[in-house]
């Protein structure tokens, strides 16, 4: 299981869920689906994540065990 | 585009198709009814309608796939190489990671499907003669169930 910031970086960001979605080159309902940890990112997404946040991936996503 | 225009023109491209064929299948039958001494004579009205339907719905469906298609190449986000028709959505990868999800449930439930309309010959092998819609209308009914639960699979996975 993979769980992510998503949520709490883009509230310290101040985009909406939209503007994140645009940034990172997918649709609203994909970022929703990824706050609420029902979709796991490609690498590439993650990547874009990390970029917009400036953060490395790990700091974004971790694995949880189950 | 929506999905649900995508799907509705699918079938109507499956039901119009059903529909121009049926009146020359009962002509054929006829012909054949009166070759081995069934019927002496027989007429015939064929109707325009079902040939403008499909030429309609033909060219409704490949307008809209060429419109879809002008969208995708302009949608950076969208995956091109994913893109196959206009019922298959490939606005970004979540969607085609969904896309791939619906087209297997559906494909699954297509092969019970198809088994049990193959199935339904066995029980009315008589009823075909009389009601020969049927063999073609079960036929066309095929591709209309797969479409229908690839479409249900899919909104189910996009609100997921």
């Amino acid at each position: 299981m993979i769980k992510n910031r998503v949520k709490e970086l883009r509230a310290r960001f101040d985009l909406t869920q939209g503007e994140l979605a645009e940034k990172v080159g997918v649709t609203r309902q994909t970022i929703v689906a990824l706050e609420k940890g029902s979709y796991t990112p490609s690498l590439l997404l993650a990547m874009n994540l990390g970029e917009v946040f400036g953060l490395p991936i790990e700091e974004i996503f971790s694995k949880e065990d189950d | 585009m929506g999905m649900y225009v995508a799907v509705f023109l699918r079938i109507m491209l499956f039901i119009s198709t059903s529909l121009m064929v049926y009146d020359f299948l009962v002509i054929q039958q006829n012909f054949i009814k009166m070759e081995r001494g069934f019927i002496t004579e027989f007429s015939v009205y064929i109707s325009p309608w079902p040939g403008y339907f499909f030429i309609g719905s033909a060219l409704f469906f490949l307008i809209a796939n060429i419109i879809q298609y002008i969208f995708v190449r302009r949608d950076k986000k969208s995956d091109i190489k994913a893109f196959m028709s206009f019922e298959y959505n490939v606005s970004d990868e979540r969607a085609v990671v969904n896309t791939r999800k619906a087209v297997s449930i559906a494909f699954a439930l297509l092969l019970v499907y198809s088994l049990l309309m193959i199935g339904s010959y066995l029980y009315i092998p008589n009823y075909f003669v009389d009601h020969i819609w049927f063999p073609l209308f079960t036929t066309a009914s095929i591709p209309v169930f797969g479409l229908l639960v690839y479409l249900i699979s899919y909104k189910i996975l996009e609100y997921k």
